[in-house]
């Protein structure tokens, strides 16, 4: 029979610059294994959600595409360079443009992407950044929800990219870790749909103790 | 292992939990579990709701007078004895005590093991080892998607599907004669286990208790009935916003039993109708609900549709065309639990085992004995194991006159109940469940063999003592009991 199930897209924007070496890549790598176990393992989120990580250091690239839960590989991070957030966006762009797909007179078209940003630092390509921030806040064409990872993230950029932005106060393990399981329990969330009527914000859980909600 | 914390219940009894970081968390509550894994105690997500106190009054009725899991003697449901009660414990996961501090919350038994992953479930290894220890929720049972990484022994097969809807659909008639409303019923909150064929149903705490306020819940996506969704923007208590009830449960039993039975969902086919994907759902799901199988509009029926409810006999037919046709956005209409209780026992007795070794499914519904083809695999059952008794009841006052009762397929091995044998018995919850008789095949014969029933009488009229069998002649007339209520049994082979 074919199938009429709605995908869920999730794109992990992870930020891989030098500031990330050591036990915070570590923990990133961690955090992205931990979290496709605990989704494979909830049967709504199996179903549903695709997953794909862009990575971003002195350049963007998007290492994993769209991809079932099933097949995912984890992917090969290491972190050096600066932090190209402003090209990150502009993958995420164009990837949102190939890999979702819209409704058609004989498929069901998918969710709106989630897209979960994490980044310890500030965008070194101040000015494809604001070009693309600018764009994606207009285009709606996904949820967003960041993440400023330790004392040197600076919220006000992610501000520009999307309402939804946490604050954890270290690159910790123990923090990363946290964050995965919210990212993990977000998508869960959502992959369980219609919670709410069209056009109201989505849910999500509420963010790990010791997380801030930047207002 | 975490660390060990105590919580004080309400009669000041103290219990201890493991405290672990990131505990699991629904969409209400998260959960720790005892040190020894017997029960778990549950706190709420929000301050709000664990302070209302209207939340407390519910669960304290649930956990008292409402409570099917305890006999009246225990302080449970009126009417309730031992048996009674011990055969809803193994099918509900009530609570059982109200947890006062370190916060609100409550205690509730752990699930039966058989409910849980064990080892090598998944033809995928590192699923397998992912999903050991985690529910048995439906879903990976009944999607096409999923199923392909569960292990074929794990997935069960078509009389478990039908089993599992027995035991749901009597859970939520329990529920229901007692004027609870679960108000949330959904693959997530019935456990499976398609290998005994046995459910659980779980979240108790979300309960719509009589003359208690009702929960602020809407439920699950996908089983949440269109009447809810399409008012769940008015405000919590305007009159015209329709909230969980005994009514909406009942739609998504439909939806479960459907589920069960088709591996598919019954309103999601092809049809589209918007370009935005959440309004499509809300309008495929609420105002625009369309059953895939709807007789008189096609618009969202599915190319492919092999197996439908026809394949499943005239009872159920019935009960699905009125939960999703007629009933979908009229909830008077939708059958009951007791219905589907009903109608679903009548078709246990209408199952036969597929003669293809290889056929998934292994049962089929033999409804029809003109064409007694399995819909899952399409293999014809052999004209000489075609065997029926049809059942009829003595009429009251009128000695010698009998009405149709039940059809009963028969096979090898087949064991027969007291429903089967006396009149005005039910299979429910107060049945008693030992084997009356078995059909066999002996030497080219079949019979009916005697195992408990006295006064069994052949067509002959003679006494057919337990050991002894009635042989099973086309067209032969005999007494299963000879009881007042002894049911006659009539004898039709081949198509």
């Amino acid at each position: 029979m074919a199938d009429f199930i709605r995908r869920l897209p999730v794109y992990l924007l992870l930020d891989c610059s030098g500031s990330m070496m050591g036990e915070p890549i570590e923990a990133v790598r961690q955090g992205v294994k931990a979290l496709l176990s605990e989704l494979r393992s909830d049967p709504q989120a199996l179903e549903t959600a695709y997953l794909s990580v862009i990575t971003f250091d002195s350049s963007a690239r998007q290492i994993t595409p769209l991809t079932e839960l099933i097949q995912f590989k984890e992917p090969e991070i290491s972190a050096g360079g600066a932090t190209a957030l402003g090209g990150a966006l502009n993958v995420l762009i164009d990837c949102v443009n190939n890999e979702v797909r819209r409704t058609t007179e004989t498929q069901k078209g998918d969710w709106r992407p989630l897209v979960f940003i994490l980044t310890d630092g500030s965008p070194t390509d101040i000015e494809a950044f604001n070009q693309a921030a600018e764009k994606i806040k207009s285009l709606k064409a996904a949820n967003i929800i960041a993440c400023a990872a330790g004392s040197n993230a600076d919220t006000s950029y992610l501000k520009q990219i999307t309402e939804s932005v946490l604050m954890m106060n270290t690159l910790s393990a123990g923090d990363m870790a946290q964050f995965f399981a919210w990212v993990s329990g977000s998508i869960k969330m959502s992959s369980q749909s219609l919670d709410a009527k069209p056009g109201r914000a989505i849910q999500l859980p509420p963010p790990p103790q010791g997380f801030i909600v930047v207002p | 292992m975490g660390q060990i914390a105590e919580a004080t219940l309400a009669d000041g009894s103290r219990v201890p939990y493991v405290i672990k970081e990131n505990p699991p968390r629904g969409g209400m509550k998260y959960t720790y579990f005892a040190p020894d894994q017997s029960y778990v105690v549950q706190f709420f997500n929000s301050p709000k709701v664990a302070k209302d106190p209207n939340v407390r009054k519910r669960i304290e009725a649930i956990i008292g007078k409402y409570n099917p899991t305890l006999s009246e003697q225990a302080g449970g449901a009126r009417g309730n004895n031992d048996s009674m009660a011990k055969y809803f414990a193994a099918r509900f996961c009530w609570p059982t005590a109200i947890i006062t501090e370190p916060e609100f919350g409550i205690v509730c038994p752990a699930y039966p093991p058989n409910y849980f992953f064990s080892e090598n479930v998944s033809v995928i290894p590192e699923l397998s080892s992912e999903l050991k220890g985690k529910d048995k929720k439906s879903k990976w049972f009944t999607s096409p998607r999923l199923r392909r990484f569960i292990k074929e022994q794990e997935l069960g097969d078509f009389r478990a599907m039908v089993q599992m809807s027995i035991s749901l659909a009597r859970s939520i008639r329990r529920m229901h004669q007692a004027g609870l409303a679960h108000s949330d019923l959904s693959c997530n909150n019935v456990l499976v286990d398609p290998t005994t064929g046995g459910c659980v149903v779980i979240d108790i705490d979300s309960l719509v208790v009589p003359g208690v306020y009702p929960p602020e819940v809407i439920g699950t996506g996908g089983y949440i009935a269109p009447e809810v969704l399409e008012t769940m923007e008015l405000p919590f208590r305007d009159p015209d916003r329709k909230l969980p009830c005994t009514y909406t449960d009942l739609h998504a039993l439909a939806v479960l039993i459907y589920e069960y039975l088709l591996l598919r969902h019954p309103l999601t086919g092809p049809k589209t109708y918007s370009d935005d994907p959440n309004m499509d759902d809300y309008l495929s799901m609420g105002p625009k609900a369309l059953f895939i199988e709807n007789p008189n509009d096609h618009s969202n029926r599915p190319q492919e549709l092999n197996v439908t409810i026809k394949d499943l006999g005239p009872a159920l037919e019935a009960l699905f065309l009125r939960a999703f046709v007629d009933g979908l956005h009229n909830p008077d209409n939708r059958p009951t639990a007791m219905e589907w209780e009903k109608a679903l026992v009548k078709t246990w007795d209408l199952l036969h085992p597929c003669e293809n070794f290889n056929c998934a499914a292994q049962w089929f519904v033999l409804h029809d004995p003109q064409n007694p083809v399995c819909p899952f695999c399409g293999t014809r059952v052999k004209q000489d194991n075609l065997l029926r008794l049809h059942l009829k009841s003595p009429l009251r006052g009128r000695p010698g006159q009998w009405v149709p009762a039940e059809e009963v397929v028969l096979y090898h091995n087949m064991p027969l109940f007291k429903w089967h044998v006396l009149a005005n018995t039910f299979p429910d919850e107060k049945a008693d469940r030992s084997m009356m008789a078995y059909v066999c095949r002996y030497q080219g014969q079949w019979l009916l063999v005697n195992h408990n029933i006295q006064g069994m009488t052949s067509p002959g009229g003679s006494l057919v003592p337990t050991g002894q069998a009635v042989l099973l002649k086309d067209g032969a007339v005999f007494r299963m009991s000879s009881d007042d209520k002894g049911l006659l049994a009539e004898v039709s082979c081949g198509g």
